[in-house]
């Protein structure tokens, strides 16, 4: 039962990195659909660096790298040319899809490095992730740096006049939000499950990008949800432990993906929303231009 | 930006003629071309002679060609799939689940006649088939539809619904035809039942009836966007959703109805990929590389820019390309994935062209500061 929770927790940490960035990625106003595509291109990059160097921390930071170089791409598109941030979020993720099959393909197969230690089963990253947890919530709500992105988020006329750069901050937000989603998939390919293997998340990422929106873009929130996750997670991956012979294998698969529809549309309703959704950044998806 | 004496901005263009339409598109398709060279320096063999060798697999060789056909028509009803929402405003990214939905309503239907032996066979062959195309069109109506409503009603994010439900049904044909699954084949796990040869679908000089369909649709909805006012309620809700409903234009109905227009064409490119499709007629157990191949679809319709005939080359072309890659990919001793890294360069030279698309560059020449500023202090003293 332990192995089963610890595995979990750290099934729940993949999403919660993942998550924690595009929160203040959001946060700032900056919608990028395109995690998973982060999430996919940061954890080839990082299998391949640690399996070419035999070294995790340079997987790591190729993987961070990658990342922050995307998130910084579609900061570009979306921040400086104002362009729609959909269609920039799409195509980073389509393009990740693809490079990412063509790349890391005559990798498939494991790792073949000694796993990474960890306490009495429970993996290190969540430790990391609860940390982290701590220091977005400090950071947004407790400092004068998180007043500026929230306000960025909500009315960045109002910040630009208050004499916060809405570029700035939105481009520090985007690098971190994509730093976020490259140590995700790192910590997927290289702690999580160190296979490599085509579209290895298979929707990870969008899992994480609708935590986002349960949060109601609070971290603490977001870590209960993203626990929650990654424990229906691994159960849909072993349901014998719990039921064993109830349902076919494939039927358990769908459930976490089933659940999510729900759960969106309740929040989504008006509600919901009027009720507790006024934390959603009021720019968001918006691009700004400064007059 | 400032670059020597020259101030360089980008603006809004405030008008996009056709022709710069396709300039756009032809441009980021050669592009995408040019980037994709790097992926072919590894192997042995010269740049020309790589293209050279997918080229005419796709489009010379007697079997390319059929096979760039039958993909074609696949790739276009995904466009239009695609497409349709796309006009509202809305993003259709649930191809792939509605082409499984599709394939597992068609299959249904023999399944449910208990038809998979042909001697059993109790009901004119025509009349199934037709009820194969109907259900197959409505299962991945009915899948778009839900994401439509949902859209619609709760402005749930289009994008997260079509994406898990693609999830969902992946592991739902899973389900179906591995592990002792009701469709399983009963000679070998991973696949399912073969359809008996009197419900494999009606060719025409060797091409499946859906090619009528396919290319009747490219017609029938550029008139449908271009000439009647239902075209243009969706126009003018995808351009501003808020100034649409002052215009009388109901939100639920219209995010629905270009919801299951998309999911019905993403249904019947289920049915064509799965049930009539000559030597296949089978849902494979790779079905998940048809659903991956589905995205073509997203990127056609995006550089065609919402034109249906527009994207019949384009869907060809990349028909032809995807196809291509894979044989030269084995020629050359490649990697693989070709098709895959070339889907993804395709779509960073579309976001790329975008810009170009909706941004002009402008360049203005800065006064030169040959007459000085007054001053506006007094000199000390």
């Amino acid at each position: 039962m332990w192995e089963l929770l610890a595995r979990s927790l750290e099934a729940s940490t993949i999403f919660l990195f993942a998550a924690l960035g595009e929160l203040i990625n959001q946060r700032a106003g900056v919608l990028n659909v395109g995690l998973e595509g982060l999430m996919l291109f940061g954890g080839t990059a990082a299998f391949i660096t640690a399996q070419a160097t035999g070294s995790y921390p340079l997987g790591f930071l190729a993987g961070l790298a990658i990342g922050g170089l995307l998130g910084l791409a579609h900061g570009f598109f979306s921040i400086t040319l104002r362009g729609d941030q959909v269609v920039s979020g799409m195509g980073l993720w389509i393009l990740s899809f693809g490079l990412t099959t063509y790349l890391g393909n005559p990798h498939t197969g494991p790792l073949g490095l000694a796993r990474i230690t960890n306490f009495f089963g429970l993996s290190p990253f969540f430790v990391l992730g609860v940390v982290l947890v701590g220091i977005t919530w400090f950071l947004l709500f407790r400092t004068t740096q998180g007043l500026a992105i929230r306000s960025v988020g909500e009315n960045p006329a109002a910040a630009e006049a208050s004499g916060i750069s809405v570029t700035a901050v939105r481009y520090a937000c985007v690098l971190c939000g994509g730093v976020l989603a490259g140590l995700s998939g790192a910590a997927y390919t290289l702690s999580y499950n160190p296979v490599w293997n085509y579209n290895f998340l298979m929707g990870w990422g969008f899992v994480s990008l609708a935590l986002v929106f349960f949060s109601m873009w609070n971290p603490w929130i977001l870590l209960a949800g993203a626990s929650l996750f990654g424990i229906m997670w691994q159960l849909s991956l072993s349901p014998e432990l719990v039921l064993p012979g109830v349902l076919s294998r494939y039927v358990w698969r769908m459930v976490p993906f089933a659940i999510t529809i729900p759960i969106l549309s309740v929040i989504s309703t008006p509600w919901f929303r009027r009720r507790w959704g006024l934390a959603r950044p009021e720019a968001l998806g918006r691009p700004y231009e400064k007059s | 930006m400032r670059l020597g004496r020259y101030d360089v901005t980008l603006e809004p263009r405030t008008t996009r003629p056709a022709f710069y339409s396709a300039l756009t598109a032809v441009g980021a398709i050669l592009l995408a071309l040019a980037l994709a060279s790097v992926l072919f320096l590894s192997a042995q063999t010269p740049l020309l002679d790589a293209y050279r060798a997918i080229f005419s697999y796709a489009f010379f060789n007697p079997n390319g060609l059929l096979a760039t056909i039958h993909r074609s028509i696949y790739l276009l009803l995904c466009t239009y799939a695609f497409l349709v929402p796309l006009r509202a405003g809305l993003w259709n990214i649930g191809l792939p689940g509605q082409v499984y939905a599709g394939g597992i309503a068609a299959f249904a239907i023999p399944f449910v006649f208990r038809t998979q032996e042909s001697q059993t066979l109790s009901l004119p062959p025509v009349f199934l088939i037709l009820l194969m195309v109907a259900s197959a069109a409505a299962a991945g109506a009915v899948v778009g539809g839900f994401a439509g409503v949902l859209r619609a009603r709760f402005q749930v994010n289009e994008i997260l619904v079509t994406m898990m439900l693609n999830s969902i049904l992946f592991w739902l044909v899973a389900y179906m035809i591995k592990e002792g699954g009701p469709f399983m084949s009963p000679r070998g796990e991973g696949e399912s039942f073969a359809l008996p040869p009197p419900l494999h679908a009606p060719l025409l000089w060797g091409v499946p009836f859906t090619a009528v369909l396919a290319l009747g649709a490219a017609v029938f909805l550029d008139i449908l966007f271009a000439k009647t006012p239902l075209g243009y309620r969706i126009r003018a809700f995808g351009q501003n959703p808020a100034a649409a409903r002052y215009g009388g234009i109901i939100p639920l109905a219209l995010s629905l109805f270009v919801f299951l227009l998309g999911g019905g064409f993403a249904g019947l490119a289920g049915y064509h990929y799965f049930a009539a499709l000559p030597g296949v007629y089978k849902i494979s157990g790779n079905y998940g590389y048809f659903g991956d191949l589905s995205f073509y679809g997203i990127i056609s319709a995006l550089i065609a820019r919402g034109s249906s005939l527009g994207a019949v080359p384009i869907a060809v072309l990349f028909a032809g390309l995807s196809l291509g890659a894979r044989f030269a990919q084995g020629q050359l001793r490649l990697p693989f994935g070709v098709d895959y890294a070339l889907l993804g360069l395709l779509m960073m030279t579309f976001v790329a062209s975008h810009v170009l698309y909706q941004f002009r560059v402008a360049w203005r020449r800065v006064p030169s500061p040959t007459l000085r500023p007054a001053p506006t202090q007094l000199p000390p003293g």
